[in-house]
């Protein structure tokens, strides 16, 4: 339990004239490990890594970075340092130039031990031997190498990214993710990632905090955010998700078991919320996490499908359900395995899942809410 | 090969540039390049105007003083513009930004002369700062503030500071404010990042600001003469003198062409020192 805690956020609140953009953030964040802020565009996550970096200072609450409070120290003195969103690499210095540029401002170094540094820092990110070339001269990824070296270098206690494969098509983006993990295992140094995009979230980090509206929804491991999310917007914006809305509570199974009537049809799902009996709810079901059985069986509910979309290594399939009083519908992933039934259009089938599998939250406003892709 | 043609198509648009340029420029330079050679009076080939500006020490002395009078006050309107030209950019919100730069533009939609002239309104002997002066009890007899170095170099550096400021600003405004941070966030300081991130970038504008009030200041005539006058030893009140007082054509046409030869060389030595491509830096 005694771990060691290189960054801790208490009770931090920043505003910005009338807006508040955090509103009492507390969180900490492990020495060597992993962390995530995840969250939609304007909900603050950028202001949290600002404050972090020493760009922002808190309007209330205490910034800690190794145990120093850190609240009144200017960026430049502060041991952590960022990868900026649009990587800021200087076009005026070759690429041994940026690598060196925070060892020069620190000095107490001869030139040859720096350029001995940063040519290791150049080559744990695999730019062995490219020093002498101008930014303008690499590509995209190998840009963004440079700029994780060039902080690398300085051996921070905390590595701060915005959001830097932003800007990566797909395949580079894929890996250079895999790479940034691999990258952080071995140099242990902590991590703390900002970004929207929840699979680069729930793919890299240990934890994950969620953000919305400058409060945290939850702090949590990958997994445990994907199967339990504390939040109906944790629930809505991490992973793809069922949403049947505006359900009636009809009683209480567990503590944290309901069951719920929607449009006349009984499920089951955990009780997020206090839930009590009578209350409006919305539930939300993973779609890989829905047993599709062909045919009317025991014990689930009926449906009829009317969309299939192939999707390669799995279909989704979309099914309306039948038993209902309103239009109700879910959408199931199928994995194309072996054992997997066949199905096609118009097919009536059963669906189940175990009460672990959904979600159950009070219904929020939806307007608020801003689901990216 | 569709764009070939299709640029070429567009190249009659140059047309009444060219016209401008050759008619107004191109030849008369060729004209006085031809009179600096020819003798006053027989109009035979001679090098004596040449000889005269390096024999008589004055005219070289002239020149001189033209040439590092016009680089002190461009280094001055450079000290002056760039921080201007970093806070309008960098550090004041989009409505103060447009306000100062007003400020900045407006006293150029006044002309130069008349200019020079408020200016001797204010300084003369007589002037207004005279009058408060001694209505303030500060003096008791009128200072002359006119025909010194001092106010010849007021004078130069705010009719060319607008030349500075701007090109500096362009060059400013293609900063990304990330970079700036970066450099504070990897332990830069306010110097460092000036020496390293932010002169570097501005690099060209500075040049091609340096470039062009450095040449205003070398010929510039009208401010010199009104505010130095007859003290202001000003190497265009030599070809002036020449041309209108002397009625010696030719002699003045050899100083003209010594003027040019060597804004020439100067740029062209400055641009190789500093390393800036001249293409770039416009």
């Amino acid at each position: 339990m005694s771990q060691e805690i290189d960054v801790s956020l208490v009770h931090v609140t920043k505003k910005f004239g009338e807006l508040v953009a955090v509103n009492d953030v507390s969180f900490d964040i492990p020495k060597g490990s992993f962390f995530s802020v995840l969250g939609p565009s304007g909900s603050g996550k950028t202001t949290v890594l600002r404050m972090i970096a020493g760009f922002e200072t808190p309007t209330a609450g205490d910034i800690y970075i190794g145990g120093e409070r850190v609240n009144d120290m200017p960026p430049n003195k502060r041991r952590c340092n960022m990868v900026f969103q649009r990587l800021a690499l200087f076009p005026m210095m070759d690429i041994l130039g940026n690598v060196t540029f925070g060892l020069r401002r620190r000095g107490g170094m001869s030139k040859d031990e720096m350029e001995k540094l940063a040519e290791d820092a150049l080559a744990r990110v695999g730019l062995k031997g490219l020093g002498k070339r101008k930014i303008n001269q690499i590509s995209g990824g190998q840009q963004q190498r440079v700029a994780l070296a060039r902080s690398l270098v300085l051996d921070p206690t905390v590595l701060l990214l915005d959001e830097p494969l932003g800007s990566l098509d797909l395949k580079l983006r894929q890996a250079m993710k895999l790479e940034l993990k691999h990258l952080q295992a071995r140099m242990g140094t902590t991590f703390v990632y900002i970004t929207h995009d929840q699979t680069i979230a729930l793919a890299m980090s240990d934890t994950i905090a969620v953000i919305n509206q400058g409060k945290i929804e939850q702090i949590a491991s990958p997994e445990e955010l994907y199967r339990r999310p504390a939040t109906h917007f944790v629930a809505s914006f991490v992973g793809e998700n069922n949403r049947l809305l505006n359900g009636r509570v009809t009683r209480l199974l567990d503590d944290n078991v309901c069951e719920m009537d929607f449009g006349g049809i009984p499920m089951v799902g955990r009780a997020g919320d206090n839930l009590k009996p009578g209350d409006a709810v919305d539930l939300f079901i993973r779609p890989e996490m829905i047993l599709l059985r062909p045919g009317k069986r025991e014990g689930g509910i009926l449906g009829k499908i009317s969309e299939i979309n192939f999707d390669g290594s799995h279909s989704l399939i979309k099914i309306d359900l039948l038993e209902s009083s309103r239009p109700l519908a879910l959408n199931v992933k199928l994995q194309h395995t072996e054992q997997a039934p066949e199905v096609a259009v118009d097919d009536v089938v059963t669906l189940s899942w175990r009460w672990d599998a959904a979600n159950a939250f009070h219904p929020v406003d939806q307007s608020h809410i801003e689901k990216e892709a | 090969m569709w764009t070939r043609i299709k640029r070429n198509k567009g190249m009659w648009l140059l047309i009444p540039m060219l016209l401008w340029i050759g008619m107004l420029f191109v030849l008369p330079h060729v004209k006085l390049f031809m009179l600096s050679f020819m003798d006053r009076r027989s109009g035979a080939f001679t090098l004596h105007n040449y000889a005269t500006f390096f024999n008589k020490s004055l005219y070289t002395k002239v020149f001189i003083r033209t040439v590092i009078f016009s680089i002190i006050t461009t280094s001055l309107t450079l000290a002056i513009s760039f921080p201007t030209a970093f806070i309008i950019t960098k550090v004041l919100g989009q409505k103060f930004k447009a306000l100062v730069l007003m400020a900045i533009v407006l006293p150029y939609w006044i002309s130069e002369l008349i200019q020079a002239f408020t200016w001797m309104v204010l300084f003369r002997e007589t002037g207004v700062i005279n009058y408060f002066l001694q209505a303030l009890g500060i003096t008791d007899h009128g200072i002359e503030f006119l025909y010194h170095n001092s106010t010849i170099a007021v004078g130069l550096i705010y009719t060319s500071l607008l030349f500075m400021i701007i090109p500096i600003m362009n060059s400013l405004d293609t900063l990304d404010d990330s970079l700036i941070e970066a450099s504070y966030d990897l332990g830069g300081n306010f110097w460092s990042t000036m020496r390293e991130i932010i002169i570097p970038h501005a690099g060209p504008g500075i040049m091609v600001g340096s470039i062009m009030v450095f040449m205003l200041n070398l010929g510039n005539y009208v401010t010199v003469t009104l505010l130095g006058g007859k003290n202001s030893l000003w190497f265009t009140e030599a070809i002036y003198n020449q041309f209108i007082v002397r009625f010696n054509q030719n002699q003045g046409a050899a100083f003209g062409v010594i003027l040019l030869t060597f804004s020439v060389l100067f740029v062209w030595i400055v641009l190789k020192i500093t390393k800036q491509d001249l293409t770039e830096a416009m």
